[in-house]
């Protein structure tokens, strides 16, 4: 649930007051220590919850970050004289430089390796903290780090620690909801449903992933330099797997992907076992029952108690017109590719002109997704070039093809199922284009407030026209965008790249339904084994032989 | 719907508080977790001591589980401070205690422990009494018993990367060392390791004439079946979790040929007398064989009791009279010796390769020289 919408607001509101009311006037030594607990750990599943819970990333450093931020405020307390301030300052550095160190490699990695990246990295710190005894204190840590202390000013504990711990989880609350309010929270829950899609449509998932890893650790140290200063011990303990355990179960009990689930997770995970103290030896068994319930009832987490937020509904009448592309050629050179000992195209040429719609046509396996992978920049050339204009746009990444202007779409949309249509384009939509005119020149207003998942396979693919255009794309690459429509669907489909031809977007169109290509294109290259075999007008394609030969068996016309 | 949430989820933060109890002794010790053997004993030991000797005082033990993290025991103290307790027992963990003291320190209630770390009673906050001996007694009774009873001369060792294994390390390394036989090996095992035959080979290769252990219970029990099952036939010397029933329960007693442990006392090596009672009493009260860890306990209670029996009421009063009278409990005799520490003499108990309990075969008395 974003924190951006009244209902969130409301929610977040309530809850503080309720929160500040109890600790001033209810809770005594105790309880407020436990509710410093939870807002230390609050603090931890927000920053766990940028990298797990919107990126998807399971990294399994958070704990590391947490022990890491306590052994930093506790050296720089006990070794280098820090005051708290500075103490706290090193908490949030120390662990944020190693994630900013060992991101480069590590965001690299696929996710399971990501995992295991991440986890060796942990074991790693802790075997430092553990056997490094002349600075670590080694299994015995550090002892005595100072309450929190700023000149006059003491929060050591009880209320005035639990206050200054919840103002960091305020704190932590506003960094979140910069991060992630808006369109940048769309393009982040876009990289994560959808990676490809997202690079491919200018998405720069690299910096947001190295941000956001970043993040979490600083957000991570945050909470570890705070737990110092309140246990005033620092023990590889804190460096264990358990931590990151209990990390990851707030966050996912809280609400993967809510702020506020965060902080409701980590309240309620620090105080059901005080609750079930009373039930002596087996109050773990009853915690774990209690664990296993909320996961199985709240599959969204508590925050999901709340409902999602909705988009306004798209006015027709507000929507400003959609802007036209810039006049952009496609020319592709002599492109060739292999993939070991297939060569899956050679020597590849073709130009596309604005306005222009270029069926690309062959069998299965002639080269023509290989070469929308090329074009878009999701597989890297062996040989030749391609330019956008002037530029050449060879073996970039795709994020930057696509600022530069080619877009495209996948034979099997890609999309963040729990996004809206209307924010499925807004993730995308480039300064100046409205994602709600695109939504409406693609024929999806009737949609645009249903979630992505639940659209049938049409509207999807029409969903990835409208998101496509909302980068501000002059050229489209669409694979395949017929499959699977019925006839009324595929005329609607017509008409609509048929309009964005007119509107001077080159299209380079791939089907395999030829009554549905060759009457829209205005010329038709026919692709085998990885070389053009045909060229021409529909008609000419039609009734080459070569093409008749590759492809089509006989005329289709 | 919201406002009602919100209503339960307060009410139910509310009830986060616990209910005073006027005479109630805190027992804050790990009974989760990898100390979860040695802790439960801790625990029973007390409980027992109340539930023997604290009826007249109307006294009652509260249990609660630290796990093993040190934010754990402060949130466990935190709660028990809440009942203004004249005393708590506490973990036996030094990590735990060294989060523990301060706070207590602050809060003036005196903890009682059998924690074995000794910095516990060396950072100046004069709240604790430790009922095991530390270190620098139990260490010296297992170096002086390697080196003059086995006739050891390149000694290796095995220790556990915790607290409790760098702490008794280093007094071995350096009273090895002292006695004209260092260490010609030595190595640090994680807690969660189960494989210790790569640090069995390494070791071999410095061709030791005894394997010093200081590991708790399970790493102990993996260390000498893995050493026997690969025909390592070298006398091994233990720490404390040796001598414990349920460490040894994990062994075939065959495998127990040749290995002796250092330990405050072993309660099912005595045949007669009261601690034979005790250990009868401890049998039926708890279903299990009772270790030194749970005799210490029980003597640390009993000696607390003994203080309220002798007017001792508030914390500080409790303080001042553990701080200053010696206690005749069935381990031994406890004094303190102006830091909190109550324990200073240690046994060695053997086993004879056919039975799961062992033999006391020698007592190291006064070892500190307090008493």
């Amino acid at each position: 649930m974003p924190v951006s919408d009244p209902r969130s607001r409301l929610a977040l509101g309530v809850a503080a007051i309720a929160l500040a009311l109890y600790a001033l006037f209810f809770a005594g030594d105790y309880a407020l220590h436990v509710l410093t607990r939870a807002g230390i750990y609050a603090i931890a599943a927000i920053g766990y919850q940028l990298i797990f819970g919107r990126l998807g990333a399971l990294s399994l450093a958070q704990g590391c970050f947490f022990g890491l931020g306590a052994y930093a405020a506790g050296l720089g307390a006990l070794e280098l004289g820090l005051g708290f301030p500075l103490t706290l300052a090193a908490g949030v550095l120390l662990p944020s430089l190693l994630a900013a160190l060992i991101a480069i490699p590590v965001l690299r990695l696929a996710s399971h390796y990501f995992a295991l990246a991440t986890l060796g990295i942990a074991q790693l710190a802790l075997l430092v903290a553990t056997n490094w005894t002349d600075v670590t204190g080694g299994a015995n840590g550090l002892y005595g780090v100072p309450p929190i202390e700023t000149g006059t000013l003491s929060f050591g504990h009880g209320l005035p620690l639990t206050l200054l711990v919840w103002a960091c989880v305020g704190l932590a609350l506003t960094v979140s909801h910069r991060m992630t309010a808006g369109q940048r929270g769309l393009k982040v829950e876009t990289l994560r449903e959808a990676p490809l899609a997202a690079a491919a449509l200018g998405i720069d998932g690299s910096a947001i992933r190295f941000r956001f890893f970043v993040a979490s650790a600083a957000f991570g140290g945050l909470a570890g330099a705070l737990q110092a200063h309140a246990v005033g011990v620092v023990s590889p303990d804190v460096l264990q797997f358990h931590v990151l355990v209990l990390i990851l179960a707030m966050t996912v009990i809280g609400g993967r992907a809510s702020p506020l689930g965060a902080i409701l997770g980590a309240l309620l995970l620090v105080h059901l076992p005080e609750w079930f103290r009373d039930f002596a030896d087996y109050y773990l068994v009853v915690y774990g029952v209690a664990l296993l319930a909320a996961i199985i009832f709240l599959p969204r987490g508590l925050a999901g108690l709340f409902g999602k937020s909705k988009m306004p509904p798209v006015e027709t009448a507000d929507a400003e017109a959609p802007h036209d592309p810039a006049p952009l050629t496609l020319s592709v050179e002599t492109v060739s590719k292999r993939f070991g000992g297939v060569t899956a195209l050679d020597g590849t040429s073709l130009t596309l002109a604005p306005g222009e719609i270029l069926g690309l046509i062959g069998p299965n396996g002639s080269g023509k997704t290989t070469l929308v992978n090329l074009l878009s920049g999701i597989e890297k050339p062996d040989g030749g070039r391609i330019l956008l204009g002037d530029a050449d746009i060879t073996g970039k990444p795709p994020e930057h093809i696509a600022r530069a202007g080619l877009c495209r779409s996948f034979q099997h949309p890609q999309i963040a199922p729990d996004l809206t249509v209307l924010e499925t384009v807004e993730a995308i939509a480039t300064k100046g284009e409205s994602a709600q005119a695109r939504v409406i020149e693609a024929g999806l207003s009737t949609h645009a407030n249903e979630r992505a998942g639940t659209l049938p396979p049409a509207a999807l693919k029409h969903l990835e026209i409208a998101r496509a255009l909302a980068t501000g794309a002059s050229i489209l690459a669409l694979d395949e965008p017929a499959a699977g429509m019925n006839e009324v669907e595929r005329a609607a489909l017509a008409t609509l790249l048929k309009r964005l031809a007119d509107a001077g977007h080159g299209i380079l169109l791939i089907d395999h339904a030829m009554d549905f290509l060759l009457p829209l294109a205005d010329r038709v290259i026919c692709l085998s084994a990885g070389r053009v075999v045909a060229e021409g007008s529909p008609h000419e394609v039609a009734r080459d032989p070569a093409a008749i030969n590759a492809y089509f068996g006989e005329s289709p016309l | 719907m919201f406002l009602k949430s919100a209503a339960i989820a307060l009410t139910a933060l509310m009830a986060t508080a616990p209910i005073a109890k006027a005479e109630t002794i805190p027992v804050l010790v790990p009974i989760t977790g990898f100390l979860s053997l040695e802790g439960s004993s801790q625990r029973n030991g007390a409980v027992l001591a109340v539930e023997r000797f604290g009826k007249d005082l109307s006294l009652d033990a509260e249990v609660t589980d630290t796990g093993t993290s040190p934010e754990g025991a402060v949130t466990a103290l935190r709660r028990a401070l809440e009942g203004k307790p004249s005393a708590a027992v506490a973990s036996m963990l030094g990590t735990q205690m060294l989060a523990m003291l301060p706070i207590a320190g602050r809060a003036g209630v005196p903890l009682l422990t059998v924690s074995g770390t000794a910095k516990i009673t060396e950072i100046g906050i004069p709240w604790v009494f430790r009922f095991f001996p530390g270190d620098s007694v139990v260490k010296v009774a297992q170096a002086h018993y390697a080196v003059e009873e086995l006739g050891a001369k390149r000694p290796a060792l095995l220790y556990q990367t915790t607290a409790y294994g760098q702490s008794g390390a280093e007094h071995l390394r350096r009273i090895m060392q002292d006695l004209g036989a260092p260490l010609v090996f030595e190595e640090a095992i994680d807690i969660s390791v189960k494989d210790m035959l790569p640090a069995l080979t390494r070791m071999q290769e410095a061709k030791p004439d005894l394997i010093l252990l200081h590991l708790h219970s399970g790493s102990t029990a993996l260390v000498i079946r893995q050493a026997r099952d690969q025909n390592i036939a070298l006398p091994i010397l233990a720490g404390s979790a040796m001598h414990q029933p349920t460490t040894a329960a994990l062994l075939e007693p065959k495998q127990l040929a040749g290995v002796c442990a250092e330990s405050a006392s072993s309660p099912i090596s005595e045949p007669e007398g009261s601690v034979e009672d005790f250990t009868a009493e401890y049998r039926a009260r708890f279903g299990t064989e009772p270790d030194a860890f749970a005799l210490a306990q029980y003597d640390g209670v009993s000696m607390l009791i003994a203080a309220k029996n002798a007017g001792a009421r508030t914390a500080t009063e409790v303080r001042d009279w553990l701080a200053s009278n010696s206690y005749d409990g069935l381990a031994m005799t406890y004094k303190s010796d102006g830091k909190g520490n109550m324990a200073h003499d240690a046994v060695v108990v053997c086993y004879d390769g056919k039975s799961a309990v062992p033999a006391i075969k020698r007592r190291y008395e006064n070892v500190s020289g307090v008493k």
